[in-house]
């Protein structure tokens, strides 16, 4: 008993001089250490704290201290009163601010061994993941970074051995990479050869209208253009199949081989019209399911069978180079805008519709803004837009995207149209 | 409602997300998931240098400090590709040289290197520090001597099993006298002596050396000089490990040894004579690995030698090992876990080494720990098989070589296809699987009902009929590889499974039934395939499509077909399909 007394006491005198040096420290950038000490409750110190929610709590200082963001405002002076709080970030509400209060609490006090921490640790982690995750992001917004580690563990062990589907349903995370994108994020689309076509197809347009819009009046060639390249566009859609007729049956069995560097003619471009129809064709071919629906509509019309076994076009390699033209970024925006809801309508739309399409055999529609007049091409001229449409990813629709917004001399107004017919055309094939 | 984070939140949690596989899986839960992943991911594994191309690898990911690349399929160690085919990295590196100047590690296996490739790294990566050379070809000790002069912060060098064009042993003398940054260096397959002198002063100055894999030219009386200036080696691989008996060269050899008490790993043993072995008995206990597959001693000497290994963890060996050997290491051995051992008589006719089957179910019964087995030998029972399966059902890795194609259970002469069955049965956890022997259909159906952990699967000399290759494609969801030789397979089971080859890495079939024209249709229909025809018996184009092709590699890609092709590969895709139609 005695010894108990003598030895309270003493321990009392040790705190009182501690309790001075606090006082005294408090002024001074002491280490967390020295600030650590456990006081007489009568002395201790209370910090005032306010949660983005207007709510406001007294917290020891030692407590408080042990959070750095705090830290900071407390040594310039804030917090010491209610009318003087501590905002804290919005990431921190009452009951994560609680929560944090009490990680604080247990590790401020120095003496603990490493073992302890760690059990104490893992019995304070043990909660449902939403509340994980606050306590993440307000750990961070307070930047205690031993807390932020603690809950960053947890939350990669919940990733770890898990599939994509899985931790989507952890963290209630939205699906919303497309397939393409899951295949490869971020293909080279201008490695894929029909990806290539397209675009040159888009070059050489570019090049004719931009040398029909120096010659003639803006407002006139604008509805000239914007006739030819609907037309244009349409008959390429069509596979040009009146074009087609044109041209010379040695042309279309010409025998591939690449030819690089060679000039712009209206023949090449027809030529080039009808191997992207038939790179469309295979394309489509290659997928299943359409497979043999698609086979069938194609062998009723012989041309057709030509053209599908033609040979490929040659690799034409185009100089883009000297086509620049800036579009403004709020142009670019509405274009981006246009090109996504095209991507969306086709893509949500498309599986559905194209079995319709291939099953219902007769019933199709033929195009009313269709070029050709032979019906017999009709159905032919549904699957293959249809053909051309499922040719189109969303890669091709990124890279029309980047085609009309860079180097071009079509007009915004004229880029516009260009996508809303492809969008009509596709809409009436559906 | 999402749980979101701030993105520098998100990066810290994917900080602590390692494997490749948990890599992939973030990348795929969502948009902004994929864009942080993509940009704080440091190390990339690339497991077919033709699925994908270096240019779509860099806008994916623009900080990437260590790359993995593999080129050639795994058959091309048993010299089934020809040579030429590709696996050439230097399209990588001069991609890499631009995009990562930053760019710490590279690992390559069975890929092409040249000197200039070589020399290309050690210019354009400031702080290169990894290069390990797996299995690898096409260079030089002067492409070596780059690497060695530019590469200031060289940690490992490992030149693997890569046929190396030995010019010069000079060559390490490159390594300036200021590098000291030296931890790994294997150079356990060069042919040409090393300038030993400079070998000497550069083991001696790189205080951080752990592993030191030295080539057979390296003579066993030197070796006990370099160990003295590093006894904190941790790896060692000896070279040629004989001499005259000299009772000097032997005591200071052991004495060495025992000043090495932190060697874990041993290899090497080029010609061991036996008289020396005991040198290493002191730190036989420390011993967590031993590779003693270019050893050619006889059993008893090897028995005294492992069995005071007491922690091996793994062991290659000879079958010089034979059944008594492999009893004393169930005995003595309890913490094992991978087990190899090869042939040391390919060719003959008459086994002259006693190793059976015996050997094996003995080590599976007395090791709890063995889950990976790779083992040569002539023959096999069902029997034995049950009882392996049995004993180590926690079986990762199982490749049994049975050295004649076609052998039966030499007790019953029926098909081992009830015992592997019973592998893949009882084994959940099998990942990898090499057949031999006699083996039917029904090997496959077992396969395909069971295996469903399955990774890489190799058959040779099996099968009656496409059924078998149809029940391995619709049966293991978790296929990665599969690597076929000799088998009666055509086209009916491949075309049936197309969609699954997306679903896999990579399909070898060599010497098997895969008519020309069904490798134009699968390389018509299907894009995202590259089907790669090797035939050094000309175009198969001349030949009727029925015909079978040599040889056929078949694998995924967002790259297209690939170029660098020499004139004996085709690859059958969409356009050269309807060229020659």
């Amino acid at each position: 008993m005695a010894q108990e007394s003598t030895g309270s006491e003493h321990s009392h005198q040790v705190r009182s001089s501690s309790v001075y040096l606090f006082m005294v420290g408090s002024y001074l950038q002491m280490s967390e250490g020295d600030m650590a000490v456990i006081k007489p409750e009568a002395m201790k110190s209370y910090i005032w704290l306010q949660t983005a929610d207007g709510s406001i709590q007294q917290v020891e200082e030692e407590v408080a201290m042990f959070c750095p963001m705090i830290r900071q405002d407390i040594l310039t002076g804030m917090g010491s009163s209610k009318n003087y709080t501590i905002s804290l970030p919005r990431q921190v509400n009452p009951a994560i601010m609680s929560l944090i209060l009490d990680y604080c609490r247990f590790h401020q006090v120095p003496g603990r061994s490493n073992k302890e921490r760690k059990s104490f640790d893992e019995k304070f982690i043990r909660m449902d993941t939403k509340r994980l995750c606050e306590l993440t992001s307000a750990a961070d917004s307070l930047q205690l970074k031993s807390l932020v580690d603690l809950t960053s563990r947890v939350l990669a062990r919940m990733i770890e051995g898990r599939t994509p589907e899985e931790i989507r349903e952890t963290f209630h995370l939205p699906d919303d990479l497309t397939e393409e994108e899951k295949l490869e994020p971020l293909r080279n689309t201008a490695d894929d050869p029909r990806i290539r076509r397209l675009n040159q197809l888009y070059a050489r347009k570019r090049k004719e209208l931009k040398q029909k819009d120096k010659l003639k009046n803006v407002e006139v060639e604008e509805d000239r253009v914007d006739e030819r390249s609907v037309d244009d566009l349409l008959s390429f859609i069509n596979g040009g199949d009146e074009d087609s007729k044109g041209v010379s049956a040695a042309k279309h069995k010409k025998k591939n081989h690449r030819r690089k560097d060679q000039s712009m003619d209206s023949s090449s471009i027809n030529v080039n019209k009808n191997h992207m129809k038939s790179d469309i064709l295979s394309s489509v071919c290659c997928n299943g399911d359409v497979n043999n629906a698609l086979m069938q509509s194609l062998g009723k019309t012989s041309k057709v069978q030509d053209v599908a076994n033609d040979t490929f076009a040659p690799e034409v390699e185009f100089d883009d180079g000297d086509i620049d033209d800036e579009l403004d970024p709020a142009m670019k925006e509405e274009l981006d805008r246009e090109v996504e809801d095209f991507a969306r309508i086709l893509n949500s739309e498309w599986p559905e519709r194209m079995q319709e399409i291939l099953t219902s055999g007769q019933e199709r529609r033929v195009v009313p803004m269709s070029m050709n007049g032979d019906d017999s091409l009709g159905r032919f001229t549904s699957a293959n837009q249809a053909a051309w449409c499922l040719s189109v990813h969303a890669e091709t629709l990124y890279q029309m995207r980047n085609n009309l917004r860079s180097a071009y001399s079509f007009r915004f107004f004229e880029k516009r149209l260009l996508l809303r017919t492809a969008v009509v055309t596709i809409q009436n094939a559906l | 409602m999402a749980f979101s984070f701030p993105e520098e939140v998100l990066e810290h949690i994917f900080s602590f997300v390692h494997s490749d596989k948990d890599r992939n899986a973030v990348s795929l839960v969502c948009k902004s998931w994929y864009e942080i992943e993509r940009c704080c991911r440091r190390r990339i594994f690339v497991g077919n240098c033709y699925a994908v191309s270096p240019r779509i690898v860099v806008r994916r990911f623009p900080e990437i400090l260590s790359l993995s690349l593999k080129g050639k399929p795994h058959f091309a160690d048993f010299d089934l590709v020809p040579e030429g085919w590709g696996g050439y990295v230097h399209p990588w590196i001069e991609v890499m040289a631009e995009a990562y100047p930053w760019l710490e590690e590279l690992r390559l296996k069975r890929m092409v290197v040249t000197d200039e490739t070589l020399e290309l790294i050690s210019r354009s990566f400031k702080n290169f520090k990894v290069l390990i050379l797996s299995s690898c070809e096409g260079f030089s000790t002067d492409g070596l001597a780059a690497i060695a002069a530019n590469c200031r912060n060289l940690r490992e060098l490992d030149l693997g099993e890569s046929e190396v064009d030995d010019l010069s042993g000079h060559w390490l003398s490159h390594f300036p006298e200021s590098c000291t940054s030296l931890e790994s260096l294997n150079i356990a397959y060069l042919g040409l002596e090393v300038n030993f002198s400079a070998l000497e002063r550069l083991v001696g100055r790189c205080t951080n050396l752990r592993t030191l894999r030295l080539n057979r030219a390296v003579p066993l009386d030197k070796l006990s000089n370099l160990l003295r200036q590093a006894p904190q080696l941790v790896d060692l691989g000896t070279g040629a490990y004989s001499a005259e008996l000299h009772p000097e060269v032997y005591s200071k050899l052991a004495a060495t040894f025992t000043c090495c008490k932190k060697i874990k790993s041993l290899s090497g043993f080029w010609d061991a004579v036996p008289a020396y072995l005991p040198a290493l008995y002191s730190i036989c206990s420390g011993l967590t690995s031993l590779n003693l597959s270019y050893a050619t001693i006889q059993s008893p000497d090897l028995i005294k030698l492992v069995s005071q290994c007491h922690n091996l963890q793994r062991l290659w060996v000879l079958d010089h090992i034979e059944d008594i050997g492999l009893h004393a290491i169930a005995a003595s051995c309890k913490y094992l876990q991978e087990l190899r051992v090869f042939p040391s008589d390919l060719y003959g006719e008459e086994p002259d080494v006693f190793l059976t089957e015996q050997g094996l179910v003995s080590v599976s019964e007395g090791c709890p720990n063995l889950h990976s087995v790779l083992y040569f030998c002539r023959q096999m029972s069902n029997a034995a098989l049950f009882t392996i399966a049995r004993n180590r059902p926690n079986m990762t890795r199982f490749r049994l070589c049975i050295l004649e194609p076609h052998a039966p259970d030499y007790l019953t002469l029926k098909p081992l296809d009830a015992g592997f069955g019973a592998i893949v049965e009882q084994c959940k956890y099998l990942r990898r699987l090499s057949l031999s022997g006699l083996l039917t259909d029904h090997v496959f159906k077992y396969i395909g009902t069971h295996a469903k952990r399955l990774e890489m699967l190799s058959v040779a000399f099996a099968g009656d009929s496409d059924l078998g290759l149809h029940h391995v494609l619709s049966g293991c969801t978790s296929l990665r590889k599969l690597e076929i030789r000799d088998c009666p397979f055509g086209d009916k089971a491949l075309l049936a499974n197309a969609a699954k080859l997306e679903t896999m890495r990579s399909l070898w079939m060599s010497s098997c039934s895969v008519s020309f024209g069904a490798c134009k249709l699968l390389g018509q229909k299907m894009p995202r395939l590259n089907v790669e025809v090797i035939d050094e018996g000309g175009h198969p184009e001349s030949r009727p499509d029925d015909s079978p092709v040599e040889k056929l590699y078949i694998y995924r890609t967002v790259a297209g077909p690939r170029f660098d092709m020499p004139d004996f590969v085709w690859t059958m895709d969409e356009e050269s399909a309807l060229r020659l139609s």
